[in-house]
């Protein structure tokens, strides 16, 4: 009988944890098929409809522009962040060489330092260099906070590769060089992909740089949000449109991933 | 060896990438912390006016204001993620359908754009036409038409509920993973005992998850100190100034009043709170995984 | 095929002396073993010869060339590594041809060299499969062909069966004299198995705390440990170790009194190995006690007596019976050898045979 009862009442739990997971995200795509006057009702009984994104992707909104913003940055900044990363969480994880704990040390920290101190100098170094609203503004601040980050989770997944194949293949008679290129990339790649979605979550999702940054031209997604508080009100269901927009592809990625999702979340932190 | 060099080869690019775009900017926001630079007036940087930025973030009460909600911020925010997903790590952590289920939509909250809970909370705190407004209302009348985001006290319990929302997930599977690294036997041993649940709980499983919880929440608390996306999404500081973050209330001072000897001097403030912590907590996982590899 | 030669060699980590200054010569064509418990330094020597372990002092000679400062992969050597090392991502095709690609062989010659070993090591029915697809033994094949079909100066072996389950091992075990026998190339092989090393190596080199302690041929090492800790690690089950002293030509402690052939002393340590003893029932005998355990093997009865603090045990035969606690003696059989050791050094003593003089 007790057992019965606990057994439900873990059921129950699950499902209300679903339930509060669920429910705000869930609300957001039901909004953004309303018309208008249904978002402002709590009625669910209601005619879905389109409308509201035809009506963020034409003018004013042009959120198309918004999104193309959005994937050039993140893609750009992964394209960067994360060959680079790999080098040196190689290097971290495999040599023990002089001075490695100091820079590991210098790099794990500035994963710390809060982005609107970096944000201030690159305003001003942005202002005088007339990068002020591009892409390429947004991706250069982007890598300094990503960079840190990847090194870390990508090192996490080297360390939990075993060295053996590649000492097997420098005795077979590789150098270190194709050591990396035949074996660990290879073997790191579920990782890599992994720390890449990731790093393109993060900068998809960037906000602070992005709100300082730009202002019309290189304006990304979750800026664009704001520009739907309009004199007339909050416009919530082109908000609720316009945040599936930003949702669905990122939610995609991470149910891909989802296994190494949530290794990849913990390896560096806990290991 | 030939190779010898190639350990800092392969650090060159992303250590080039580091120096660029953190140390540089680090370093001239440094410099500028002792100049006065008001953008409105001057084109280019003005003269030292030595530690005068520091002395007067002493005594302003927008800084004092900001320090002070963002220790409630961090508290609280900390407190509540730290218990729920220790909570969830332990419901979460047997076999079931139920379970992985959970676990998966789990991740969602995490890759959500916390820009955009900010913007979905204020949309269902509405108190016209908000979902959990009205939802509210209708389970207590008495709380029927609260203007939850015009309250203070209310909106800063909104802007932790959005924070512990977005976190608690990750802090979960941080925890999942420390609970899966305690050998099972210990507990099966504690059971075999005759231990209850809640003895286990506390007991064997809580003193072996220390480490875990310990870094979960420095790390929850780095993260609880950087608070911006959603304070200028869901609460706009507001009412009044009672949701401005320190990070939010920098953000105000260098780019609403452009006051930037000002701000980056309070943005070093909360660079060398962040920096303590930091350091203290490499330190820690560096020792941890000292431990765990003698 | 070449001779190894490590001259004074000494590894370092920090402050850590993992390995201090050693010697050893490999001669052309033996199969030597590095035996010891883990952390003796044994595959940190096997790793030094490898490349992959710089030597913080010293030389290292393969084939009268010093190669202190070349990576692995200009040595000549092939290694078979614990966890095998394969690579997951290739099959099993691509594992056995990679050594030959990076040494530049054309297509043709390799295709023919990787059939022709994977024959060797029957594997040819598996060359398409992934190394996750395949059992521990299988792997271990893989790993083993890999390193032949290069036909290297060297090989090494750091503990290539200790993964395979205890039936596989001994068949593996044959397989590996085998093939020693038929390529002829200077092996090196690591292992904490004193059961492996007996019965693959030509010499045996028994390592403790970064030291050889003795360097020997099987039989030498069984017969004639040169210290304690070698008594005690080769041997299964070990030898029997008693503490005691040696007065008017008798070895004497609680309960033994065995004549010996070296002169008066105290703090001796006497050895006897249990197959070496046999039960005998009759009062008088040179170890008494009182039974402790009986522990049937199959072949034997291992039978174990308690006299004081000390335990000794005496290999019977099968239908061998008692009560537990009965009275029970031992005596060496005739001919056998006893062995003395000096208990604060641990230095074997008696210089020439001490032969048991079981009356």
């Amino acid at each position: 009988m007790r057992r019965l009862f606990a057994w439900w009442g873990e059921r129950a739990l699950l499902a209300l944890v679903s339930v509060i997971v669920l429910f705000p995200i869930a609300w957001m795509f039901l909004t953004a098929f309303k018309r208008p006057r249904d978002a402002y009702s709590l009625s669910l009984d209601f005619e879905p409809t389109l409308q509201n994104f035809a009506t963020v992707f034409a003018d004013p909104w042009n959120l198309g522009d918004m999104v193309l913003n959005s994937v050039i940055v993140a893609t750009v900044t992964v394209l960067i962040a994360v060959p680079c990363a790999s080098l040196a969480a190689y290097s971290f994880s495999r040599f023990r060489v002089k001075g490695r704990k100091f820079l590991f040390f210098l790099i794990l920290s500035t994963q710390f330092i809060p982005a609107v101190v970096i944000v201030l100098p690159f305003f001003l170094m942005f202002r005088t260099l007339g990068l002020l609203d591009t892409r390429v503004a947004l991706i250069v601040v982007n890598l300094a906070i990503v960079t840190p980050f990847v090194i870390w989770m990508i090192k996490g997944f080297i360390d939990a590769i075993p060295t053996d194949s590649e000492e097997a293949a420098m005795i077979d008679g590789a150098s270190r060089l194709r050591v990396i290129k035949d074996i660990v990339l290879p073997m790191a790649a579920p990782g890599i992909l992994t720390s890449s979605i990731f790093c393109f979550i993060l900068t998809w999702n960037e906000f602070l740089f992005a709100l300082i940054l730009t202002r019309r031209d290189a304006v990304t997604l979750p800026v664009g949000l704001v520009s739907f508080r309009t004199e007339r009100g909050d416009l919530w269901e082109l908000m609720s449109a316009a945040g599936v927009m930003i949702t669905v592809p990122i939610f995609i990625m991470a149910l891909l991933i989802q296994k190494h999702f949530t290794r990849g979340m913990t390896a560096g932190a806990v290991k | 060896m030939k190779d010898r060099l190639l350990p800092y080869w392969l650090l060159i690019p992303a250590f080039v990438i580091v120096l660029a775009t953190t140390i540089y900017p680090l370093a001239y926001s440094f410099v500028t912390s002792f100049r006065e630079w008001d953008l409105t007036k001057q084109r280019r940087p003005g003269g030292f006016v030595g530690v005068d930025n520091y002395l007067h973030a002493a005594s302003e009460s927008g800084f004092q204001n900001s320090l002070w909600v963002t220790t409630i911020f961090v508290v609280t925010s900390v407190a509540l993620t730290l218990v729920i997903a220790m909570s969830l790590a332990l419901l979460l952590r047997r076999k079931g359908r139920m379970h992985t289920f959970t676990r998966i939509i789990l991740i969602l909250p995490f890759a959500m754009s916390p820009a955009l809970i900010g913007v979905s909370y204020r949309f269902m705190f509405n108190p016209e036409f908000g979902v959990l407004a009205k939802g509210i209302g209708a389970v207590f009348p008495s709380l029927e038409g609260t203007p939850w985001l015009a309250d203070p006290d209310l909106a800063m319990a909104i802007l932790v509920l959005t924070d512990v929302w977005h976190w608690a997930p990750y802090m979960t599977f941080m925890c999942l993973g420390g609970l899966a690294s305690i050998p099972r036997e210990t507990e099966e041993a504690a059971r075999v005992d005759g231990a209850s649940n809640l003895r286990i709980v506390f007991g064997i499983i809580l003193p072996q998850m220390k480490g875990v919880l310990l870094v979960t929440a420095v790390l929850k608390t780095i993260f609880a100190l950087k608070m911006f996306d959603q304070v200028v999404t869901l609460t706009g500081g507001g009412p009044g100034v009672s949701t401005e973050t320190l990070a939010f209330f920098v953000f105000n001072v260098g780019f609403k009043w452009y006051d930037m000897g000002y701000a980056s001097a309070l943005a070093w403030i909360l660079t060398a709170i962040m920096m303590v912590i930091s350091i203290w907590y490499v330190r820690m996982l560096l020792s941890e995984r000292k431990m765990a590899t003698a | 095929m070449a001779e190894i030669r490590l001259v004074d060699i000494e590894k370092k980590y920090g402050n850590f002396l993992a390995v201090p200054k050693q010697s050893l010569t490999i001669v052309d064509g033996e199969f030597l073993v590095l035996l010891g418990p883990s952390g003796c330094g044994k595959t940190t020597t096997m790793r030094m010869i490898a490349g992959l372990e710089d030597i913080t002092s010293g030389d290292i000679l393969i084939g009268g060339d010093r190669v202190n400062d070349k990576p692995p992969k200009d040595r000549d050597i092939a290694m078979v590594f614990q966890n095998y090392g394969l690579y997951p991502h290739m099959t099993v095709r691509q594992n056995i041809e990679y050594p030959l690609k990076l040494r530049g062989m054309a297509k043709a010659d390799r295709a023919a060299r990787v059939q022709e070993t994977a024959e060797k090591v029957e594997l040819d029915a598996l060359l398409d499969r992934r190394p996750s697809e395949l059992s521990g033994g299988q792997r271990q094949r893989v790993a083993l062909a890999r390193a032949i079909v290069r036909k290297p100066r060297i090989f090494l072996m750091d503990e290539p069966l200790s993964n395979l389950d205890a039936k596989l091992r001994v068949t593996m075990r044959a397989e590996l004299k085998h093939l020693h026998h038929e390529l002829g190339v200077t092996t090196v092989y690591v292992t904490h198995d004193q059961m492996e090393a007996m019965t693959l190596a030509s010499r045996v080199a028994v390592m403790r705390e970064g030291r050889i302690v003795q360097l020997d041929t099987p039989k030498r090492i069984y017969s004639e440990p040169a210290d304690l800790f070698v008594a005690g690690f080769i041997g299964s089950p070990s030898m029997n170790l008693i503490e005691g002293a040696i007065r008017g030509g008798v070895f004497t402690a609680q309960g033994v009194s065995l004549p010996v052939t070296v002169s008066d002393r105290d703090d001796v340590v006497l050895g006897v190995r249990p197959e070496d003893l046999e039960i005998i029932q009759r009062d008088e005998a040179p170890i008494q006690g009182r039974l402790y355990a009986l522990e049937l093997t199959g072949d034997s009865t291992l039978v174990t007596l308690r006299t004081g603090k000390a335990s000794v045990c005496a290999r019977g035969p099968a239908d061998f019976e008692a009560e537990i606690n009965a009275p029970c003696h031992f005596a060496p059989k005739p001919g056998v050898r006893i062995h003395l050791f000096d208990r604060t050094s641990g230095q074997r003593i008696d210089g020439d045979a001490a032969q048991g003089t079981a009356a």
